[in-house]
Parts: C-alpha cells; structure tokens; sequence
C-alpha cells in the first residue's frame, strides 16, 4: 500500500520549528482525512498537524517534548490508492525519487551530505527553507563595526543617514568601503546645508524613532465647541481646548502617559502639555504648565504668549522643558489625518486635524444634517499603551469636547 | 653562497665572542660536540675556556651565568631545548628577571632557546616558551623570523644589559637560507611589516611568519591582500607598528605556534581591542596550536600546529565576518 507522510507543516511566517507537545494517535490506529493527530505548539501559538488522507497510521517518529524543524517527517501512514487519488495526497516513493535525483544534481553544493554509503539516512522530505526566520547572530544591515562607527562619527553620520545604502559586506551589513562609494556618488548632487533647527528636529526624531509607535485616530463633532468658542472675547486658540480636555482625560489615567525605564513605568510628576508650533524650517515645543488645574480662561494668556514667542524663536529653555505630552494642529494645513511622533522625552502625541463639514443622519431631526467633524489623532509608545487604552484616552478627549463651557 | 638561520646564530656568537672578552658560552655539550645542533661548532679550538660545558641542571647553569653577570660578565647560555628551561623557571623569573630592581646591578645574560616544533619532536621538543617568559617582568623576549634577524638580535640582545630570552626557532635552523646575513637594520623592538595588504593583518612572530606569507600568497590568488606583521621580539611588543597596520586593513588574526590559552596572541587581540577598538571592522581572531601536548607523530604535529591551510581557513573567517 503507498505511504504518505505526516510532515511538520509551515505553521507561520517566521517559524522553523515546533515542539510536539502531545501525540493524539499512536502506531496501528486508523485515521480519516483532515484529522488532528498531533498537536504542536510554536513561540506564538498551539496548533494540530493534520493528516492529508485517511489511512492507518504505521509509524511514528515524532516524540513529545522534542522540537522538530518545519518539513520533518513525523510518521507514515498507509492509504488506499483510491482515498490517496481521492486527496491528492503526495506518497513517499515518489517523493524519495525526485529528491534523490535532485541531490545528485546539486551534489557540489551540499558538502555536509556525505558520499559514505555504510550508512545512508533515509532522505524522504527535504526539510523546507520557506520562512525561516533570520539566524541568530546573522549581523544584518544594522550591524555598524566599531571601525565604521569611527568613520560615521568622524563624517558626522547616524544610522538613519546611511539607510539607503545596501550593504555587501556579510549578512548583508553596510562596509566602510560601502560608505565611501555612496558618499562619491552623491558627490555631484546639489545640495544645502540643514539648518541648526532641522538638525534638532532630525536628532529628537531619530532618537524618539528608537520606539515601537502605534496610532489611532477617532472622529468628533466639533460644533459645539466651535459654537461656544465663537462667543468667548478673546477667542482662546481652538488648541487650548483640546490641550485642557487631553491634560483632563491624563490626569484620571496617568501611567498612560507614563514612561518605560527598565521594568518600572514612571509617572507624570504634573501635566504639563506642549503645544507644537510650526516655524521655519522646524518645530518648536513650548510647554504650558499644569493644564489639569487650569480652566481655559485662565491658561489662554499664556498660551497665546508661548505660542507667540515660539514663532519668534526666543523662548527659553525652561518653558520648552518637561512637557508629558504634546497636541500639535496640523488640521491647520488641511491636514485629515496624521500619524505624528511623539518627542523622544514622551509617550503621547495628539495631533489635531482639519475640521471638515460632513452629512450626518440625525435621528432627532430625521434627516441629514451638516455636522463638523474633525479627527483626533493619538500616537503612542505601544510598550506602554495598547490600542484599548489609547482609544478610551481618544474618547474620553472627544467626550470632554463635547461639554466646552466646563473646560 | 647562502647563509642559514643557525649559520647566522653561529656567525653572532662568533662575532661576539671576537668582539667582547666578557661573552662566554655556557651549555650542554657546546664545547669538544658543538652543541646539539652545532649552534658553537668548532668555538672550543677558538676559545678554549670560554666556550663551557655544563652539567645536566639548568637550574645550576642560569644560577652560574646569572653570578657571572653580577660580575661584569655578559654570559650567552644554550639551553638545548627551550623545553627544558621550566627547570630553570626561578633562577630566570625570580633572579634574573628582578635583580635589577632589587639591587641596581643588570643581569646582561642572554638564554638561547631553541624552541618549536619539527616532526617527530614530540612534547619535550617541540614547546614554544615565548609567552611564559614574556609574562615576567624584568626580561626581554626575542623571536627571530629571518636569518638576518636571527643574526642581529642575537648580537643586541648580548650587547643588552637585560636578560634576554632568545627564543630561537629550530625548523628555522637549516630550513629557512638567505643569501645574505646583513639585513635592514631596523632596531629590537621594532615589528617589520613583512608583506603589505589591506584585506586583513596577520599579526605572529617566528616560524610562523612563514606560513603566514604561504597563507597570503594562497588567498593574493583570490584577490585578496594580507598584510603579514613580523613581532619579532614580544617583549617589548611593538604595538604601534599592528596599531598601524590593523588602522590599514581593518581586520586582526593573531597567530601563534603556542598552546591558546593565553599568551602572546591573547595580548595582541587585548592590546588592539582596548587601545584600537575604533579601528577593527570584525572582531579579531586568533589562531594558536591545539590546547594538548605536542603529538610525536607527524601528521598529528601538522594538526596540532597552525599550518598554512588552517591559516587560510581562518583569515577567510576573518574576511566574512
């Protein structure tokens, strides 16, 4: 009767291994199609290898407890020629032919098979190469040696500067010589020097980016708050509002906020916000303190104050410091949605886009009505905020929004 | 007409011997026999009582040259194998290596090691002592790769007025010629740059920069360029010199022909590590003989030694790292 063979599937993407962790059936018994004889367990998750056709199971190779690469054979089971047409199931004579013709072809290549016939193990499955995952050790496009490190410091270079270069150095990794051939090639292009600005702009980024960042996004109405705002004299900047509601919403969840350092999460001290103000050619980050304790009316002084003098440029380093999270309004721009990067000192960004009038149906009304709605736009460290947290935070925002008078 | 690696140690004791009244020779059948290896064949009829036999105690032969050079004496000693100098560890450690500190007179000897491995040699025949030596304070350490080497730091290290460990290699002895004893002059405690490159440094010291060379000759064949650094004394370790080269080419094997644990390579490796580390675009490597007795059987000498296919193996490691 033909064999087929019980194999050790591709159970994922990255995965090259998996631990049997039970042996559902045993030598003799009598399986049918699609059955789940053994269960597998991989670093992500417990699954079952299936049989390909039914059959009687006649040997087991597989043992409990043992990790086994993707593409091993774990036992043979015995088909009818009929059920194995049925399924077209692969059957292992077949199979050790094809492999073995092969082998001889590539012979040179593979030095680790031994010519020596007083002991040939059996070759029935070539083990599978798709998805392996990166060998450990393997040094990759990050692997920077200390010598090009020397050379990057001495050209004034970070990593992130030499991204477009493809290495060829081993395992793939970026080589002085590399460096140098990219560098004489990009010679001759125009060129100009980045301002002091962008280059603080650039190091905040790159050292923020170090970070796993995720970001969610939640519509609001904001009529209510536009409607109220348009009867204040003066008018508070439409970002103070949201500044107020996020330092609110923060200060009833504060390790949201909160900063990773080894296994600890370190609390905000005091909710103090920033404000990103576009100037030229770069960002600047003033903080106003306390926004928590603070009604609107009383911080729109100083906010206007800060913002003022971020757009010139003189503010001191004191009121760019210390800020737990920032709100930027790129909805300014006609921006409807951003992904923005929290600075590398804070967990949170809030990006404020552009209010847009949109038909909404309104039941009360039973009809469309013209609604203006604008997107709240949350970055955050995963490591310390999960989607959940980041979406009540967004809600609890747009929920405060929505009562502007108590802000 | 060439000139041999035990031509030219002759030749230096000859000179010696000619030049300064105070240099006398003291070792094991080196008088009426010549020496195990005719290293002071025929000195006897010249010299008549400086040229000493000794009993069979090194022990006793480093404490009489070491009482010698207290005198104003500059004794040269032939051990007949370097092997055997651990019985004379304290006279050479403990005397010679700290009388000068002690009691501000030097101890101008000059121990004559014929070290390293040939086939069929075996454990008592074959041992380098370059690295146990070189640990001590208060002792220089000598290792000649060239016949015009062997010639010239013989004569300064005679003419120095610390005791010398001068190891000399005896598969070097009549193997390696030359057709002239005169070489470049460059001073004891220089390294040499033996062979030029840019791919990688190799970093030894006696014999094996020889097979170091045969080991770059192989991969020039494959394009690539090694740099071979000759020590030629391990102490004082020219660590400019590999600073340089290894600023060149990037890369570091260190090789030896003494047992791995520790060493001479070790402290190659240490010293560019922490005084070059900004240079090095792979980890350095290092390449000794096997952690085991030297074996009597000659293709088992040849695996237990660095030969110039395990050399080539290594440095292709070193050049994909």
């Amino acid at each position: 009767m033909p064999q087929v063979p019980i194999i050790m599937p591709q159970l994922g993407e990255s995965i090259a291994e998996a631990r049997i962790v039970r042996l559902l059936i045993a030598v003799g018994d009598t399986v049918v199609v699609d059955q789940e004889i053994i269960e597998v367990e991989t670093n992500k998750a417990t699954m079952g290898v299936t049989t390909l056709c039914g059959g009687t199971i006649t040997e087991l190779r597989g043992e409990e407890g043992e990790d086994y690469a993707v593409g091993t054979l774990l036992g043979i089971l015995e088909a009818s020629e009929e059920e194995i047409e049925r399924t077209g199931s692969p059957v292992l004579g077949e199979r050790e032919e094809e492999t073995e013709k092969k082998f001889s072809k590539e012979e040179e290549n593979l030095h680790f098979r031994s010519n020596d016939s007083s002991y040939e193990e059996p070759v029935l499955i070539e083990p599978s190469v798709r998805g392996l995952p990166v060998p450990a050790g393997v040094k990759g496009a990050h692997y920077i040696s200390p010598r090009m490190r020397a050379r990057m410091d001495e050209l004034g270079l970070q990593a992130a500067d030499i991204s477009a270069i493809a290495g060829s150095g081993a395992g793939g990794r970026v080589t002085v010589e590399d460096l140098e051939k990219f560098l004489d090639y990009i010679q001759g292009w125009p060129r100009s020097s980045a301002s002091p600005m962008r280059l603080a702009v650039a190091d905040a980024m790159r050292r923020s980016w170090s970070r796993p960042f995720a970001s969610v996004g939640l519509p609001i109405p904001m009529d209510k708050l536009l409607e109220y705002r348009s009867r204040q004299n003066p008018k508070p900047g439409l970002t103070l509002y949201v500044l107020r509601a996020f330092a609110i919403a923060l200060s009833e969840e504060p390790t949201t906020a909160g900063f990773l350092i080894g296994d600890k999460v370190v609390h905000p001290r005091a909710f103090d916000l920033g404000v990103a103000v576009q100037v030229e050619d770069g960002v600047m980050v003033p903080v106003l303190r306390n926004v928590d304790q603070h009604r609107v009316s009383e911080l729109a002084r100083e906010y206007v104050e800060l913002v003022n003098a971020g757009r010139e440029r003189r503010l001191t380093p004191e009121q760019t410091s210390g800020g737990i999270a920032t709100v930027t309004n790129f909805g300014t721009f006609g921006l409807k949605w951003g992904t923005p990067i929290p600075l590398p000192n804070e967990t949170l960004i809030l990006g404020l886009a552009a209010g847009i009038k949109t038909p909404k149906w309104s039941d009360e009304v039973g009809a469309f009505i013209p609604v203006t709605e604008t997107e709240l736009c949350l970055t955050f460290d995963h490591r310390v905020v999960d989607g959940g947290g980041a979406g009540m935070l967004l809600q609890r925002v747009g929920q405060l929004l929505q009562e502007p008078e108590k802000l | 007409m060439s000139v041999t690696y035990i031509d030219a140690i002759h030749q230096a004791q000859l000179e010696l011997l000619r030049e300064d009244k105070t240099v006398f020779l003291y070792g094991q059948d080196i008088g009426d026999f010549g020496g195990a290896f005719k290293a002071t064949k025929g000195f006897k009829e010249e010299f008549g009582p400086r040229v000493l036999d000794a009993p069979i105690s090194e022990d006793a032969m480093i404490g009489m040259a070491v009482g010698a050079a207290i005198n104003g004496m500059r004794p040269i000693v032939e051990m007949q194998f370097a092997d055997f100098s651990s019985v004379a560890f304290n006279q050479l450690v403990n005397q010679a290596g700290t009388h000068y500190y002690r009691t501000g007179i030097p101890i101008p000897i000059t121990v004559r090691m014929p070290c390293g491995g040939t086939p069929g040699s075996g454990p008592f025949h074959s041992q380098m002592v370059e690295s146990i030596y070189a640990h001590y304070p208060g002792l220089v350490v000598v290792t000649p790769a060239t016949v015009s080497d062997a010639y010239q730091l013989l004569k300064e290290s005679v003419q120095l007025d610390d005791p010398v460990i001068f190891c000399e290699h005896k598969f070097l002895y009549r193997w390696l010629k030359s057709a002239s004893i005169k070489g470049d002059g460059l001073p004891l405690g220089k390294a040499r740059l033996t062979r030029a490159g840019k791919h990688a440094t190799v970093v030894t010291y006696s014999a094996m920069v020889h097979e170091a060379v045969r080991a770059a000759d192989r991969l020039a064949e494959e394009g690539w360029e090694i740099e071979v650094v000759d020590l030629r004394s391990v102490k004082p370790l020219d660590i400019d010199t590999v600073l340089a080269s290894v600023a060149r080419t990037g890369r570091l094997l260190a090789l030896g022909e003494g047992f791995p644990w520790g060493g001479v390579t070790a402290e190659v490796v240490s010293r560019v590590v922490a005084e070059g580390f900004h240079l090095l675009d792979a980890p350095p490597l290092r390449l000794n003989a096997k952690d085991t007795p030297i074996p009597y059987h000659p293709d088992l000498w040849a695996a237990h030694r660095p030969t110039p296919e395990s050399i080539v193996e290594k440095l292709r490691e070193l050049l994909n790292l």
